[in-house]
């Protein structure tokens, strides 16, 4: 299958959850993963792959849209095992591959893994909607938080016309190269300008949408399903100081 | 709504020039509407119909700039020094492309988005909500997702949004453009409920007019940015005096194909996320056949197109292609399939050309002169003819048409009619996209219906078997009268 990605609506595990929760979720991942503990960062990374499992992320879909991030992950570990010279050798594999290179590069890649996984899922399993309108009520101007909202929407937009524009430039006999310093200029001309112009043909029709319908008329709007904080929210507060703690002692401790 | 004497619209001299072109969109139109009048406006692409309809919403030139001469006087208020958004609670705008206009992923949010804006209680947001929903015939759809409708519920939201503003007077640009035939169905429903329920003033911009007849409209025909005619219509006879029911042309001959399959798709599954568009297909079109596929938006009509060409491969079954096989293909927006800085560059991504060579095949698109030209800064049907003729210029055997006759007047359409005639009669095989049954009945050797069943047979037999199945929207019976485009 095509896996196109984004939010999914569901009703478990971080789908209870509401989008004040997930934030406060992914923030505790985000400092799990810029922590220097590679052990804590396994554990997150466990966490993030129960909470698929347990959420409505279509878990096939969302491994799949990870093969990419694996991939790049594993070139980042082999890339520092390669370099890192420093630290006691375990073994030769035509270079020293030494305690610290293997290290390194595990902390390197899991954070990659940590910050992009936990975002992923965070995407999956937030409504933006209901995302900016929880901005928005706790102060964040409301064009700011349709920013958001209409920034998640065009993802999957351009990410449909890159598509289309790389099929068409396939049927006509088109190759771009980014190996050369003239074949990005025309890999740019040739995928970038056919995607802007939909890219700017869509704002149009957006802004004529919401100016049409009042937007930026008033100083402020009205809700009317206004987002409340939830029980589960405060769980996921609770899940979210228990994951920034860990992060802050695991840099103390040494065995972490 | 409130009750005047005042005309709902007064056009007064209304002329406007886009910064980049010779002659107006909009050239000195002096007209009247009535409140609870519906006015249909039709004419070739590039007449002005748009332009006419976003400047009476006040986007130009406030967020589309031009030069505008005259005014346009809503109720006595002048639209050319008001800012949209004051103006839109009078006047609302549906556009033509139902995923350019949603804003926001759910329905019900979607359609509260404008009444929230002016600031209204919740309970009162809450029952323009309801109401709305009601009249469009989409209360069960308000708990969706909004990026997992369809066309038609996209654009029956999209007016239910513009409803829940209350109004006095709505415009509609071709809302039915991009939709399959049962979307369209259920605009032209919901716009007769419009009328008789609701008594507002309606503008529509539309190419399909049989199903508008119903609203006994007064016409306005458009040229070059001038209305041309009007009158009020009521029975199909109002539409073939104005000349506008001209029945496609019958493809001529009625041949065998003249060759084996020259692709086919055998037991082919495709599908996005966890939905299967295309399960078990087999399908082969055949060289010297012209083959139109129908169905619901969403359906997999230009994934198929997609693996007949290779641009995708089957996730089960097999795609088999003819050695060497020359594939031509156009996608549903030209801009998509323009590359170059120059008309004569893009004529020579396939390969250079002579200068006779270049000026044969520009005179043949009517774009003679425009070598030099910046492709993009054509209109919409130049930049058709254009992806038309790069599309042609290497013969190919198999010609994949995705929706070419979107915005396309009768003139362009004729034209690509003519080149698709002429791929089949030198054994190229078409398989061609579209939701204009009538026109597919006219050109098509054979057609492909891809919905919950695929029917798959001569146009005649497919057609009955839709009707058995209750799907009469996808026939030409249903759109009898429409008379295709002006």
């Amino acid at each position: 299958m095509i896996r196109r990605g984004g939010y999914r609506s569901g009703v478990r595990g971080l789908h209870r959850i509401g989008p004040v929760g997930n934030l406060l979720i992914l923030a505790g991942f985000l400092a799990v993963g810029l922590s220097a503990s590679v052990a804590l960062k396994l554990v997150a990374l466990g966490i993030i792959l129960v909470l698929v499992l347990v959420s409505d992320s279509a878990p096939r879909e969302f491994l799949g849209h990870l093969r990419f991030v694996a991939i790049f992950a594993g070139v980042l570990f082999i890339a520092q095992v390669l370099s890192v010279r420093e630290g006691e050798t375990l073994f030769h594999l035509g270079v020293s591959i030494t305690e610290k290179g293997l290290l390194s590069g595990a902390s390197m890649a899991l954070r990659f893994l940590v910050i992009l996984t936990s975002s992923f899922l965070f995407v999956s399993v937030t409504d933006p909607d209901r995302l900016a309108r929880v901005l928005i009520r706790i102060g964040i101007p409301y064009r700011y938080g349709y920013v958001l909202i209409l920034a998640l929407r065009f993802v999957p937009f351009f990410r449909d016309e890159l598509r289309t524009v790389r099929a068409a430039q396939r049927i006509r006999g088109i190759r771009t190269s980014v190996r050369s310093l003239s074949g990005i200029r025309r890999a740019v001309r040739f995928t970038f300008v056919p995607v802007l112009v939909s890219g700017l043909m869509r704002v149009d029709s957006i802004a004529m949408s919401m100016k049409g319908r009042c937007f930026g008329l008033y100083p402020t709007r009205t809700s009317a399903s206004p987002e409340r904080l939830r029980l589960t929210d405060g769980i996921a507060a609770i899940g979210a100081g228990v994951l920034v703690t860990a992060s802050v002692f695991a840099g103390r401790c040494a065995w972490l | 709504m409130s009750s005047t004497s005042r005309p709902a619209i007064d056009f007064e001299r209304l002329t406007v020039r886009f910064p980049d072109r010779d002659r107006p969109a909009v050239f000195e139109v002096t007209e009247r509407i009535e409140p609870g009048e519906v006015v249909a406006i039709t004419g070739p692409s590039g007449c002005g119909k748009t332009t006419l309809c976003r400047a009476v919403a006040g986007f130009i030139p406030s967020l589309v700039p031009a030069d505008v001469s005259g005014d346009v006087n809503l109720g006595g208020t002048s639209v050319l020094a008001s800012d949209p958004a004051h103006l839109a609670v009078r006047v609302g705008l549906v556009q033509q492309d139902p995923d350019a206009q949603i804003c926001t992923l759910n329905v019900r949010q979607e359609v509260a988005f404008g009444p929230e804006n002016l600031c209204l209680s919740p309970d009162e947001v809450n029952r323009r909500v309801d109401d709305a929903l009601r009249t469009t015939g989409i209360e069960h759809l308000a708990d969706r997702v909004t990026t997992t409708l369809s066309g038609g519920e996209k654009q029956r939201l999209a007016i239910a949004s513009i409803l829940a503003m209350e109004p006095e007077i709505i415009l509609l640009d071709e809302p039915t453009a991009n939709l399959d035939p049962p979307g369209a169905k259920g605009i032209f429903d919901t716009l007769r409920v419009l009328r008789r329920d609701e008594g507002r003033t309606l503008v529509i911009a539309e190419h399909r007019l049989g199903p508008l007849l119903p609203l006994e409209p007064r016409l306005w025909v458009m040229d070059e940015g001038r209305i041309v005619a009007r009158r009020a219509t009521r029975r199909r006879e109002d539409l073939v005096e104005l000349g506008l029911r001209a029945a496609w042309p019958r493809r001529p001959g009625g041949d065998a194909p003249s060759s084996d399959a020259l692709v086919a798709l055998r037991d082919a599954s495709f599908g996005y996320d966890e939905r299967r568009v295309i399960d078990r297909l087999t399908f082969a079109p055949a060289g010297g056949e012209i083959v139109g596929v129908i169905g619901p938006n969403g359906g997999g009509k230009t994934t198929l197109l997609q693996l007949l060409a290779g641009l995708e491969s089957p996730q089960e079954g097999t795609a088999e292609r003819a050695d060497g096989l020359r594939i031509g293909m156009i996608f549903q927006h030209p801009h998509q399939q323009i590359f170059e800085r120059t008309v004569r560059r893009e004529l020579e991504i396939e390969g250079a050309l002579t200068d006779e060579g270049r000026a044969a095949l520009l005179e043949e698109a009517r774009l003679d002169g425009f070598d030099e030209v910046p492709p993009l800064s054509l209109s919409l049907g130049e930049q058709r003819r254009l992806t038309v003729t790069t599309a042609f210029r290497t013969e190919p055997d198999l010609l994949l048409l995705d929706e070419p006759f979107i915005g396309q007047d009768r003139h362009n359409a004729a034209w690509m009619i003519g080149r698709i005639l002429t791929a089949r009669d030198r054994g190229g095989a078409v398989v061609l996209v579209s939701h204009d049954v009538s026109l597919l009945a006219s050109l098509c050797d054979r057609l492909l219906f891809l919905g919950d069943d695929v029917i798959d047979g001569r146009p005649a037999e497919v057609f009955a078997r839709l009707r058995e199945a209750g799907a009469e929207a996808f026939t030409p019976g249903y759109w009898e009268g429409e008379g295709g485009r002006p």
